[in-house]
């Protein structure tokens, strides 16, 4: 993926941190994958700012930062760094609100041209998964390397 | 003397995760776990699409 991202970090590529540096502050961003299925395999992401006082993730926060595409372009690329290290398995993402997961449609909307050539991309709406597309509202979001 | 503005090396076109030693594990911060075990529920019941490999 040839997307503006910020530098990320990992131990052992299932935890990642990064920080967005947007208009306003520094913000520490985290992602993990969490194996949630066994057959067919499937990681669940999660995906939130690291509480300033705790250090724990949540994503209750609306950050503002201004700099929404390079960090979902971040969170792409721990995607890809993931699936290097893990295999290609499903991946399944979903806001902790429909409003959060709005945005992140929108972030994916944005760049779904460029992931994917990678990545096949299904929006989930029920409990049927259908292949992504523009303009429709989505519940959930799951994602395959091809 | 014209400013020199330094380079932002945090932001990137290209290029892999940064490995480091000790990172703290978030695996299971309190929003992490009940956001897993919702999304457990939620891909139980979920009618997967039929995938290829390129």
């Amino acid at each position: 993926m040839n997307l503006l991202h910020y530098n990320y970090l990992t131990t052992d590529y299932q935890g990642y941190e990064f920080y967005s540096e947007g208009r306003k502050e520094s913000i520490k961003k985290l992602v993990t994958f969490a194996m949630i299925q066994e057959e067919p395999v499937i990681y669940n992401l999660a995906f939130g700012d690291a509480d300033p006082e705790t250090g724990l993730m949540n994503d209750s926060v609306t950050s503002n930062n201004e700099d929404r595409d390079i960090v979902l372009a971040t969170v792409a690329n721990t995607v890809s760094a993931f699936c290097d290290h893990h295999g290609d398995h499903f991946i399944y993402a979903k806001g902790s609100t429909p409003v959060r997961t709005r945005l992140y449609q929108m972030g994916i909307n944005g760049i779904i041209d460029e992931i994917s050539v990678d990545f096949n991309v299904y929006g989930v709406i029920g409990d049927t998964a259908y292949v992504f597309e523009k303009n429709v509202n989505y519940e959930a979001f799951l994602v395959k390397r091809k | 003397m014209p400013a020199i503005k330094k380079a932002d090396t945090n932001i990137k076109y290209s290029g892999g995760a940064t490995v480091v030693s000790g990172l703290k594990s978030h695996a299971n911060d309190p929003f992490v776990v009940k956001k897993n075990e919702e999304a457990k529920i939620a891909v139980s019941k979920l009618a997967l699409p039929s995938t290829e490999k390129k």
